[in-house]
């Protein structure tokens, strides 16, 4: 099996349910195993206030620090950030923003998309 | 074979948008997804279905866009054997 190309994304806010990190580990576990599949996560809609800086992230920290390690992208969509009200300074640092153009671009050229 | 966003209500809009990028999308509202407005796409190159029988019991037959298009079980399973699927559902 050759490597695959892989875009998690993650579309519900924090707390309400335990897809925020359940997208996170299921993102980790893509990128492990011999394979070492590409994994890219997209915060969209709802999920753009997981990257809000206040966010209590001990929950998650471990899945983002391995995630971060492998090279793996963590992106928010900028619309989403203004569709919500959230400034660009507001996100934390380890999520860059991106376009919504950019995200079908990655979208477009994954092999697999997976929704949480 | 092109994109296939299936799409249901909670964050079906996600993909909605994304499909607006995609010149060759084709959606399709699953479930609480046939309440999700499609009247964006009219004119628009972007094939829309809505899964007949999510329609039929919700009562929405007169409530849809009018170029979506409805479909039964097996040509959603062709549709999405056919194509890459961007789930939102």
């Amino acid at each position: 099996m050759a490597q695959k190309n892989v875009v998690v994304t993650m579309n519900q806010a924090p707390y309400g349910s335990i897809y925020y990190t359940e997208g996170l580990r299921a993102a980790v576990g893509v990128t492990s195993g011999v394979d070492e599949n590409k994994v890219a996560v997209v915060y969209l809609g709802d999920g753009a206030y997981f990257t809000i800086l206040g966010v209590d992230r001990k929950d998650t920290d471990r899945y983002i620090g391995t995630l971060r390690k492998q090279g793996s992208r963590l992106v928010v969509e900028r619309e989403s950030l203004k569709e919500k009200g959230i400034k660009e300074r507001e996100v934390a640092p380890e999520f860059e923003i991106v376009s919504r153009k950019e995200v079908f671009e990655l979208i477009n050229g994954a092999d697999f998309v997976i929704d949480f | 074979m092109g994109n296939l966003y299936l799409v249901n209500k909670s964050y079906g809009e996600n993909g909605l948008k994304l499909a607006k990028l995609d010149k060759e999308a084709q959606v399709v509202l699953i479930q609480d997804g046939v309440y999700v407005d499609a009247r964006r796409f009219l004119g628009s190159k972007v094939k829309v279905y809505a899964v007949r029988d999510d329609v039929l019991k919700r009562g929405l037959t007169d409530r849809i866009a009018n170029d979506v298009e409805f479909i039964d079980y097996n040509e959603l399973v062709d549709l999405i054997v056919g194509n890459k699927v961007i789930n939102f559902a």
